[in-house]
């Protein structure tokens, strides 16, 4: 039953001498990625009654929304007076104004409905003991009355929160009776001559065929990059396969110069420590005992934005008052905290500590180091979830047929960082706002032009290429290579210096990628195959950010400069956008960021300084 | 009949030694499971050193070793490396657990690493989980309500929620399944514990409202009552759940709706 | 695939929901667990009965498993173990026996052996009893 490169040709193009079968299918929308938004995207036009398939490489609970674990963000005010505006406001200033306020209003508006829509799913929130609503804890940068005070708003189940809503999500797919295609890797985009997204192409793992499948919309939702990094909480399976192809097709990726580091991932195994840890009252200390980080964030102390914590932490460690033997880390404190309440809200993390760093937090401190987490740079996009290029000098030209969701995409929310628990809440809703959109502009079953003959030869070319690449160097080792540059070349902080170095590097690592040497030649479930298709994902996109972050010279949330420490709104309140040709070289042009609300409720949040 | 051999076809050789790394510091032997559905062969056992001090404490860390450095053609899945995503379920030293949560060091060298039991194999330590897929789904995992729903959120007592507690932390590896002799003889008709277990986590949802219908579904002398309470699922989860307790606690409230 | 389902074109989910629930299961649970509890409390009476047998002569023996508290005890053991057997044995061929034909012949086999073992330790009960 083994169908390999040497089956029979049907209607296949022939490739390095022979021919891969093709199967087609076709849909209303084509859903890349099932995790949170990915799923939410395929129950939305399910039930808009479009005929949905999901293209996913993992079983879609495996996903890696269901690492998340704080909380999802949603001014419900179920624990004090709250209000989205308060939300728009700390994710305005999160993300150090670079975002888009019109996204972010669309967001913090309609964060408790979607919530509550979650809830309504079966999602086992963490429960108030007084009245049975939905508990609610503190988090990083999330504040009342503007900054004043602190908010408790972000929703939880326990610490597993991720994982309750990736199930839930899961469940409603189901009950929709959603189509998947389970294990299939996503290739390549399949774009068509006057720029439309038509379809992906796709190779089954699990019997080693190629299907093409042809859709009014493709919805990519493929989440991060945060494997580039040799340290990282994300899961092996983050290789932001929707930045590759688009950068593959010709079409640009946003602000990828803005990389979050989580403040407490496990050291040295870096698995994450969920934010929610601080805000159940955890603290920080350096090797003196200090909690140091009253000193950097006066009012918000342990629960100022992620980057700035980070780089706090970065700071004392450089100062030589890490912890450890080689004071290269810190220590988070738990062990003052009710041993009930960890059992309780964070048995999670309780485990995790236990397993990878031999920690009982109810005694001890947990060993963290800043780590990569997320990015908030990727596919532009509106608060639709469809992808916007610059074209003709309009930045915000829909590129039709495609739309970008979650970690991939970058509607902007996040801006220049992302503040913890809002991650969950672009998630869902975005991930609802792109099945309305595919709603109102799609008609159930409508005709699709025939696709040209060669529509699969690019990604078929570039899979046959792979499969039999024959170089010197195998996979893991350039990934490996490109690891370590983006690790010490595109940090916490960056500097001209470090930056030029680390271009000259990425480069380099670019153009080894012809002397990759692939060992296992098979097609069923060829996971040294996927692996280096991951790997040409991945590498593409750490050169747009080695790129992007060179290019901006300036301080701003995630992006730190010490040649340039402040932030420059005169010359830097813009997006970078980054286009990458065959050869590695970067182009580099920007859009403007939204500065007006979607409606009359609120006002632009004007730019101040970021205190903490 | 149940089956106490394996077929032909499925007979494991002796495979392949392969050379020690360059360099090794102390190292720690694996036998590993490999079958390739391209080859014709039989599956067979390889032996693979592991060098210590260039690998992390997990055995999913030497997995990835030993694809980066010795052999990329050895085949698993992985994904989230810390335990929630339950991509990395196999049998290790004969026990199904995650090979990401479990120590080297906890297992008897040579260690000795088998896909997840009596599943079909579709590569080396990848198998076949669409059977327990599709089980899963059976059980409608996802609330059922038909009062009109409420504005805001459904009101859970913290009691009520703790009950849950137990159950929606399941990560549906397939470990507590794949190690039930039950489900080895009837998985067709079986639902195995995982299934049973998320079965009554919507079972004992305060908020559900098809607790009959859910009953209803599994009323039925092989989707519930194959469970022999054997305990192998509780022993095996690497959660540190307890399937077997939710299965009984199913089989109660099927007797309490009699009485 | 190696040891894939032989009817690997349905689909899982068709071999998942085969024929639907039966609903039926719980009766034998529970019957089983009574009977099994029954059976403790049978089995005593029997071992105090059999050690009262022991050194007596025929028709001391007869005069005992004749008398009508002895002949009930000894009807409700026979019956309360037959149907335990009988659930019993169905579970084990439930467990081990796939191939419908040899099911259905050990499902009736079983049947047919427990009433049989039932009716015939009954009546030799109830003859002692009756002295017929």
């Amino acid at each position: 039953m083994a169908v390999n490169g040497n089956g029979k040709a049907n209607g296949g193009p022939a490739v390095n001498g022979r021919a891969y079968p093709i199967e087609d299918h076709s849909y209303d929308v084509i859903v890349v990625g099932a995790g949170g938004s990915g799923l939410r995207a395929v129950v939305g036009c399910s039930e808009a009654g479009l005929r949905t398939a999901c293209i996913t490489k993992v079983f879609p609970t495996r996903s890696h929304t269901v690492a998340a674990q704080g909380g999802i963000a949603a001014a419900l005010g179920n624990m004090g007076e709250d209000d989205w505006r308060w939300h728009m406001y700390d994710t305005v200033k999160g993300a150090d104004w670079l975002g888009d306020q019109d996204s972010i209003e669309y967001m913090c508006r309609n964060a408790p409905a979607a919530v509550y829509e979650l809830e309504h799913w079966g999602l086992p929130f963490s429960r108030r003991e007084e009245d049975g609503k939905i508990y609610q804890r503190p988090f990083g940068g999330m504040t009342t009355h503007y900054g004043k005070g602190t908010a408790q708003r972000t929703c939880a189940a326990a610490d597993r929160t991720g994982h309750a809503m990736l199930h839930t999500m899961y469940g409603q797919a189901l009950k929709h009776a959603a189509e998947f295609y389970i294990e299939y890797f996503a290739i390549d985009l399949i774009m068509d001559d006057e720029g439309r997204c038509r379809g992906v192409v796709a190779l089954n793992m699990d019997d080693g065929t190629i299907h093409r499948f042809t859709a009014n919309m493709v919805i990519l939702a493929t989440g991060g990059y945060g494997r580039a990094y040799f340290s990282c909480t994300s899961a092996h399976i983050c290789t932001g396969d929707g930045g590759g192809m688009m950068l593959r097709a010709g079409l640009p990726l946003q602000d990828m110069e803005f990389v979050q580091f989580h403040p407490t991932g496990i050291y040295p195994a870096g698995c994450l420590i969920t934010e929610g840890s601080r805000g159940e009252g955890g603290y920080l200390t350096n090797s003196e005992g200090e909690r140091f980080m009253e000193r950097y964030a006066p009012s918000a102390k342990d629960l100022a934005s992620r980057d700035v914590v980070s780089r706090a932490m970065t700071m004392e460690i450089r100062e030589g008052r890490g912890v450890g033997k080689d004071k290269d880390h810190i220590y988070l404190h738990l062990d003052h905290l009710d041993p009930k309440v960890l059992a309780e809200r964070l048995p999670g993390i309780s485990e995790t500590a236990r397993i990878f760093a031999g920690v009982d937090v109810t005694r001890e401190p947990i060993p963290v180091l800043p780590t990569v987490h997320y990015n908030m740079g990727g596919i532009a996009t509106n608060y639709h979830g469809e992808a916007v290029t610059l074209k003709n000098g309009n930045p915000d030209t829909v590129i039709p047929g495609l739309m970008a969701l979650g970690e991939a995409g970058c509607v902007s929310v996040h801006g220049a960082n992302r503040l913890g628990s809002n991650s969950l809440i672009d998630l869902v809703v975005f991930g609802r706002a792109a099945a309305l959109r595919c709603a109102e502009i799609l008609t159930p079953g409508e005709t699709q032009p025939d696709l040209p003959k060669d529509s699969a030869d690019f990604a078929l070319a570039r899979l046959d290429k792979f499969r039999n690449a024959s170089g010197g160097t195998p996979t893991a080792q350039l990934r490996l290579n490109m690891q370590r540059v983006m690790q010490n070349n595109c940090a916490v902080f960056r500097t001209g210096e470090v930056l030029d170095e680390g271009q000259k590097l990425i480069h380099d690592v670019y153009d080894s990628m012809p002397d990759l040497k692939v060992s296992d030649r098979s097609l069923i479930w060829n996971s040294d195959l996927i692996e280096t298709l991951e790997l040409d994902n991945l590498i593409a996109q750490a050169v747009v950010t080695m790129e992007s972050a060179k290019n901006r010279t300036e301080s701003r949330g995630g992006h730190a400069r010490e040649d340039y420490p402040e932030r420059d709104d005169k010359n830097w309140m813009k997006h970078t956008l980054a286009w990458m040709d065959e050869k590695g070289k970067v182009k580099i042009d920007y859009r403007p960021v939204h500065t007006y609300t979607l409606t009359n409720d609120v006002s632009y949040i004007e730019p101040k300084a970021r205190v903490y | 009949m149940v089956e106490f051999t394996l077929p032909k076809n499925s007979k494991i050789t002796e495979g392949k030694t392969w050379p020690h790394a360059e360099k090794a510091g102390e190292e720690t032997a694996f036998r590993i499971y490999r079958w390739n559905p391209d080859d014709g062969q039989n599956p067979r056992v390889d032996t693979y050193y592991v060098d210590r001090n260039d690998c992390g404490p997990m055995v999913l860390d030497a997995l990835i070793w030993i694809k980066n450095n010795i052999d990329p053609t050895l085949t698993f899945r992985r994904s989230c490396r810390e335990g929630v995503c339950g991509s990395c379920a196999m049998n290790i030293d004969g026990t199904n657990t995650l090979a990401c949560t479990k120590a080297i060091d906890d297992s008897k060298a040579p260690v000795k690493i088998y896909p997840l039991p009596h599943q079909p194999v579709v590569k080396d330590l990848v198998p076949d989980l669409k059977n327990f897929y599709a089980q899963y789904a059976s059980i409608e995992p996802w609330l059922h309500t038909t009062t009109a729903t409420p504005e805001k959120e459904w009101k859970q007592s913290h009691e009520d929620r703790a009950k849950l507690d137990g159950m929606y932390e399941c990560i549906l590896c397939a470990c507590c399944s794949t190690s039930c002799p039950s489900y080895w003889w009837n998985s067709d008709r079986y639902l195995g514990p995982a299934a049973l277990l998320q079965a009554n986590r919507w079972v004992q949802d305060s908020r559900d409202e098809a607790t009959g219908e859910r009953l209803d579904n599994l009323e039925d002398p092989f989707r519930l009552y194959r469970c022999h309470t054997i305990l192998n699922c509780s022993k095996a989860c690497p959660k540190g759940l307890n399937p077997a307790k939710e299965i009984a606690q199913l089989k109660k409230a099927m007797v309490d709706r009699q009485l | 695939m190696i040891g894939q389902h032989p009817n690997e074109m349905r689909t899982p989910m068709r071999r998942v929901r085969g024929l639907g629930p039966a609903h039926t299961g719980t009766g034998h649970f529970w019957h089983q667990r009574v009977t099994s509890a029954a059976g403790v409390l049978l089995s005593i009476a029997l071992i105090v009965i059999a050690i009262a047998l022991l050194g007596r002569s025929h028709a001391a023996a007869v005069q005992i498993l004749a008398s009508p508290l002895v002949a009930i005890l000894m009807l409700l053991f026979i019956v309360n173990s037959a149907y335990h057997m009988w659930i019993g044995m169905q579970e084990i061929i439930l467990d081990y026996v796939h191939e419908d034909k040899a099911k259905l012949f050990s499902l009736l086999a079983n049947t047919f052996f427990c009433f049989a073992v039932a009716f015939a330790s009954a009546f030799a009960i109830l003859k002692l009893s009756f002295g017929v």
